[in-house]
């Protein structure tokens, strides 16, 4: 599960990918949230030509698209269905006690598009470039120090741990742990598989930190990448910044 | 039960952002009050990764099944720094998983975090009760508590995100009613974390006290310690 | 004996945890540099603790312990001395191969230049340079046991300790590292309990047991005596059994 990892194809060479990752990130996030700004249906168009242009750019495949809309598709597909039926006054179609209300579909229209072209610009974000190079961008954008090397350190034993989780998994399951209800034999077996990946952490961190000490944590300073700026990137981050504005003003008129 | 991208209107999505700052900040400031941050930083970060990954481990409630939140465990073992391990968290499944959402990144944190926060304080209690010792039932009862009320207020704290967010046209008495049914049916689920929390606290306290945060250990010393450990080879 | 001119000296060297029995009782060692140490003894007489002592990471209960004529002090940073745990996940800690390696170097407070000089020379020493931007968890275990070397050997050491180096590799990569080592110019303290590993790179081994000093001597007095060997849980390995012992099935 952990080796399809969002960065799979941040070795591909687009313009998107050549952005540089701190004008980017901003770039693109700004445009994000005026994507989420927008509730006029006139600016779904724009929005959806916006996105497919930026994953066209992006040269990301198709399938990688589909495969990370899969998941959370699921959700705003409930919504999809249960919207049109509860939503609104005016009625589009009536199939006996079941009424299709038009109110609802436009809502769902909204909430769907907004969904796809907020996911879509956030692959192309964080998809074009190695994840761990996305984390120290933002801590070049601000994120305080603890958070940026609590992430780092947190990626980097993810793997392990979770391999801990599913060595203890099986050999439960090895022993004929198969729960079917949640009873008093299947929460203390399940209190005790966390507890004891609780405490095999524990006691990695302690021999992580020590690992740290030997090599002198906490004695020096992490040197920073140097990351070369070209014009080009910032004006891209202009563009996009200009672009959510756009977005959001255009709302705003069309709402007054 | 993380809010996806686009649900949510941009208004709800920057306050949940302001209040995940407030509490991100609030927090950091505790942590730096506390122990050497540099000390506590690697237990941290790896506990981050440990209930990112327990949050996979799921209970049969038939006839569905239910991934675990552990809001009162990660009070009760990371203390302030429960907050910003949601947030990290959070952000992993965002980014790597396309769970939750970046725009709700804010709120999914507010939801989760503010309850942890909550959890480990009402955890701590259990030391005025039973006067910095260790009484089991004291120390599991609210060892419950946490975890019960863990789920309690992520509960409310949902409703009262996704309350004023539904369309304007829609049904209000239909809504509520929708509501209501989802908050109910987290009722077991809310007595599930809570005996699990008590379970797993209690095989902490046993086995390894240090894995839970400092505040929360009553002061005597568990029978196990004070029999020599094996030593390292 | 002058402690300049030994690496490391303990002298009356006592550890125990808190309320607990003692560890290690009132050890006297030197080495002097350049020796190659082995150190045998069965599991729990602490030589990992041993070693977390000499490099200053835990605090001794009684005694003291001398690197190149200084006093260590507990939480001291002494880029001289360098550790290889027994488990090299722990001890990569950092994104990926070239973030560890440097993760010493950066500590130490050089340039930008120096460190990326540094990083390139143990990269290339350990083999392991086409690993550079690589995360640990993609690494084979002989790999990661490289990996951790060069970040250890990046500070430049002088005295570089190994514990259980040879462990959970495959033959190639065990070879590998034997070789690595019988050239290497360091002072050497390895634990292991691959008696053949410490007859080929070692020319002294010690044997702990109990918290003391047993047995100091050449390799095949040591490991080549029966019934040492079997007074302290261990046996000697194979290569010192004489073949008029039948002994394969």
């Amino acid at each position: 599960m952990l080796d399809l990892s969002v960065d799979e194809y941040a070795h591909l060479n687009s313009p998107l990918h050549r952005w540089e990752i701190r004008y980017k990130i901003a770039g693109l996030l700004a445009l994000i949230f005026a994507f989420s700004f927008v509730r006029d249906l006139r600016l779904l168009p724009a929005m959806l030509v916006v996105t497919l242009a930026l994953y066209l750019l992006s040269k990301l495949p198709w399938r990688y698209l589909a495969h990370r809309l899969e998941y959370p598709g699921f959700f705003i597909l409930m919504l999809a269905v249960i919207l049109p039926l509860t939503t609104g006054a005016t009625v589009l179609f009536q199939l006996g006690p079941i009424a299709i209300r038009a109110e609802g579909c436009l809502s769902v229209v909204l909430i769907v598009v907004r969904f796809g072209c907020i996911l879509t610009v956030g692959l192309v974000c964080f998809g074009t470039a190695p994840f761990l190079d996305a984390v120290r961008a933002l801590r070049a954008l601000g994120l305080p120090a603890l958070i940026s090397d609590m992430i780092l350190l947190a990626y980097r034993y993810l793997f392990e741990i979770g391999t801990d989780l599913m060595q203890m998994r099986t050999a439960m399951r090895l022993r004929g742990f198969r729960p079917r209800r949640p009873d008093t034999e299947t929460l203390n077996t399940i209190g005790s598989l966390v507890g004891s990946l609780l405490v095999r952490t524990y006691e990695r961190a302690e021999r992580v930190y020590k690992a740290m000490r030997l090599r002198g944590y906490g004695h020096g300073h992490t040197i920073r990448n140097e990351l070369r700026t070209r014009p080009g990137d910032v004006l891209a981050a202009i563009a996009a910044g200009l672009l959510a504005a756009a977005f959001i003003g255009a709302q705003f008129y069309l709402n007054r | 039960m993380h809010i996806p991208d686009g649900v949510l209107p941009a208004t709800m999505c920057i306050a949940g952002y302001a209040v995940t700052a407030a509490g991100t900040a609030y927090s950091l400031r505790q942590i730096g009050k506390k122990a050497d941050p540099r000390e506590s930083l690697p237990k941290a970060s790896l506990f981050t990764a440990a209930f990112f990954v327990a949050s996979w481990i799921h209970i049969p409630v038939p006839p569905t099944s239910v991934h675990l939140l552990l809001v009162g465990l990660m009070g009760a073992v990371l203390g302030y720094y429960a907050f910003p391990a949601i947030l990290i968290g959070l952000f992993f499944q965002a980014v790597m998983f396309q769970h939750g959402g970046l725009t709700t990144l804010g709120v999914n944190t507010m939801m989760f975090g503010i309850p942890a926060l909550a959890a480990y304080q009402i955890f701590r209690l259990h030391k005025a009760i039973a006067k910095n010792h260790f009484q089991p039932g004291v120390f599991g009862f609210f060892g419950f508590l946490a975890g019960f009320l863990g789920v309690l207020m992520v509960v409310l704290i949902a409703v009262a995100i996704l309350l004023p967010s539904i369309p304007a046209y829609m049904d209000a008495a239909a809504e509520r009613t929708a509501i209501l049914a989802i908050a109910l049916a987290h009722v077991p689920i809310m007595f599930i974390e809570g005996f699990l929390t008590a379970g797993v606290v209690t095989f902490l306290w046993r086995v390894k006290p240090e894995v839970l945060e400092e505040d929360v250990r009553p002061d005597d010393p568990t029978p196990q310690q004070s029999i020599p450990a094996v030593a390292e080879g | 004996m002058n402690d300049n001119q030994t690496a490391l000296t303990l002298a009356d060297l006592s550890f125990a945890y808190p309320s607990q029995h003692a560890i290690l009782r009132q050890l006297d060692l030197t080495i002097a540099p350049g020796e190659r140490v082995g150190l045998i003894g069965p599991n729990g007489t602490g030589k990992t603790t041993l070693f977390l002592l000499i490099c200053g990471v835990l605090k001794p209960t009684a005694g003291e312990i001398f690197l190149f004529g200084q006093p260590m002090r507990y939480g001291a940073f002494r880029p001289e001395i360098g550790l290889v745990f027994q488990n090299p996940d722990d001890q990569l800690f950092s994104p990926s191969v070239r973030d560890d390696v440097a993760f010493g170097p950066q500590n130490l407070g050089l340039s930008k230049a120096e460190v990326d000089t540094r990083v390139m020379e143990s990269l290339r020493t350990t083999g392991t340079l086409d690993l550079a931007e690589r995360p640990p968890h993609h690494l084979s275990g002989g790999e990661k046991r490289m990996v951790a070397i060069a970040g250890v050997l990046a500070m430049r050491p002088r005295f570089v300790i190994y514990d259980e180096p040879s462990s959970n590799l495959d033959i190639r990569a065990r070879r590998r590292l034997i070789r690595f080592l019988q050239a290497a110019t360091e002072t050497l303290l390895i634990a292991s309990h691959d008696l053949e590993f410490i007859l080929e790179v070692c020319d002294r081994v010690l044997l702990l047991d109990g918290g003391r000093i047993v047995a100091d001597g050449a390799p095949r007095d040591i490991l080549g005596d029966p019934a040492l060997m079997q007074a302290h849980g261990l046996e000697r390995p194979h290569s010192l059994v004489p073949h008029e012992i039948p002994h394969h099935r």
